[in-house]
């Protein structure tokens, strides 16, 4: 507590004294930090849509014309033991025909010349949402391809890989521009706390000859970029919390099901973006004072 | 108290003292003169570690110097008190502030550390400038608060360097007259100057350096 006393009067003293350079400082982090969530704000929801869509996925697996009551069967008790599958619907040839009725609706008069049903019986499966990854999918199309019995599987290929590579490439955005914001507050800090530190050289030389220790010379710096980042970080969050409140409740009197498809922001990311620009900021901080030599 | 054994510095390719060899005991009052550039500055940053010896030991109150750590040099710190000739006084920070730094890096408590600055300006006779500003003092208050902060934390050795430099006569003997005061505290006091006569008819041992080292030693 001792080492405490007098960098918290010195921080408190800096931060009356610089502040403007302070303030600015504390805007410029509040600003990136906001980016930041509003970034992941926008991921979360991207991915919450993906996860929406990707419940829905399922692979198509038709088979064999000759194929008996027995081996069907047997072929949907191999589906169903398969921990991969969550999910087996059987389709008859008949509900088949029905549901393409049902989905050509006054075009159906083009089925009725047919003298027999063409449509093969099949098996719907879903996969467990953590396998939704093209790769796998195609691997198990491939495997259960291979069974006897199955004429043909068909799955969104197309579809699947463009939802992937949306999903993919936002994640790897969101890390990259969480990055370069950590990186720029950083330099915001590590600039805004090596003024300082030339602006008070002569009190630093003063206190090394007096016997200061490198923690007593250290402390004020890294207390004062940790107040700033905390408080940029403060900021950014109210700011987030007032834009997502009022986006939502606008969004939904437009597009009530809106709501369903937004992911809410978790409460934890309010408290981690002020720990964060803490963190950040005493980082920059540590940097700008570097090595003390005597 | 202070031992220097064939002690060599130079800085880039010139060498400053060489083969430097001179005790001072504990308690004891040595002055050290000669010539600009004759290395009276560098001994003394040598004794309190602003500089490393090249060759040779150094010990000062217990502290082998070539062995110090970094880390361990604000300790040796504590037990020097320096007086300099620019008094290198914080501008922006009171009497009473600049004096009571050199107790807060100690982590004093706040009414430890009135109670020791308050003696002290008492000392030097500047209570009642306690609470001005260095540039609002003479050459002579000034260099009197530079002593007050040297002495304030009770220190084993006492240097100073030119402490009279810019200063009259009747305040140099103020000056020096309290350098006599914290010696009779026990407090190892040196001196370095380029007025003789701060140390004529003193008894004490006076050091002139010349050519790098040690030319004659004198009782002034």
């Amino acid at each position: 507590m001792k080492i405490f006393r007098y960098a918290i009067q010195t921080v408190f003293k800096s931060l009356w004294r610089e502040k403007w350079i302070n303030f600015l400082t504390i805007l410029s982090i509040s600003i990136g930090l906001s980016l930041l969530t509003s970034f992941i704000m926008i991921t979360l929801n991207m991915d919450s849509v993906l996860q929406r869509w990707a419940k829905n996925f399922g692979i198509v697996v038709y088979l064999d014309e000759d194929l008996n009551k027995e081996e069907e069967n047997a072929l949907k008790n191999r589906f169903l033991k398969d921990t991969d599958i969550v999910e087996v619907k059987y389709i008859s040839k008949e509900e088949a025909l029905k549901e393409l009725h049902k989905t050509l609706g006054a075009n159906a008069l083009i089925l009725e010349g047919l003298d027999e049903n063409p449509l093969p019986s099949s098996f719907e499966l879903r996969l467990k949402s953590s396998l939704i990854e093209p790769g796998i999918v195609k691997n198990k199309a491939l495997q259960i391809e291979q069974m006897p019995g199955v004429d043909e599987v068909q799955y969104g290929e197309k579809w699947l890989s463009s939802l992937y590579a949306v999903s993919k490439t936002m994640k790897v955005g969101a890390m990259m521009v969480g990055g370069a914001i950590f990186i720029a507050i950083t330099f915001i800090t590590y600039s805004t706390i090596k003024i300082f530190f030339y602006r008070r050289k002569d009190e630093i030389e003063t206190l090394k000859l007096l016997g200061a220790t490198r923690s007593f010379i250290r402390l004020p710096f890294l207390l004062e970029g940790l107040i700033i980042g905390l408080l940029g970080g403060i900021i950014s969050s109210l700011v987030i919390f007032g834009i997502y409140s009022f986006t939502s409740i606008k969004m939904v009197e437009f597009l009530p099901s809106i709501n369903l498809v937004m992911a809410s922001l978790p409460f934890q990311v309010y408290l981690i973006v002020p720990f964060a620009g803490a963190v950040v900021s005493v980082i920059g901080s540590f940097i700008a004072v570097g090595k003390i030599r005597y | 108290m202070i031992s220097f054994t064939n002690v060599s510095k130079s800085y880039e390719d010139e060498l400053i003292l060489k083969d430097f060899t001179f005790n001072i005991d504990k308690g004891e009052v040595a002055y050290m003169t000669g010539p600009s550039g004759a290395g009276k500055t560098t001994l003394l940053k040598l004794i309190y570690c602003a500089e490393r010896p090249d060759r040779g030991q150094i010990v000062v109150a217990g502290w082998d110097i070539n062995k110090l750590k970094q880390r361990t040099i604000p300790f040796l710190r504590r037990n020097v008190g320096i007086v300099f000739q620019d008094f290198r006084l914080l501008l922006n920070k009171t009497v009473f502030d600049n004096i009571a730094l050199a107790l807060r890096v100690h982590y004093q408590h706040p009414n430890a550390i009135r109670e020791d600055v308050n003696a002290v300006l008492k000392e030097v006779k500047l209570s009642h400038k306690a609470k001005t500003f260095p540039q609002q003092l003479s050459g002579g208050e000034q260099q009197r608060v530079v002593i007050a902060r040297a002495m304030v934390s009770k220190p084993t050795v006492l240097l100073a360097d030119e402490p009279t430099g810019n200063l009259d006569v009747d305040t140099s003997q103020t000056i020096m007259n309290l350098f006599r005061e914290i010696n009779a505290r026990g407090t190892t006091v040196l001196i370095a100057t380029h007025n003789h006569d701060l140390f004529h008819g003193t008894g004490r041992r006076v050091f002139f350096l010349r050519n790098k080292n040690i030319e004659k030693e004198i009782i002034g």
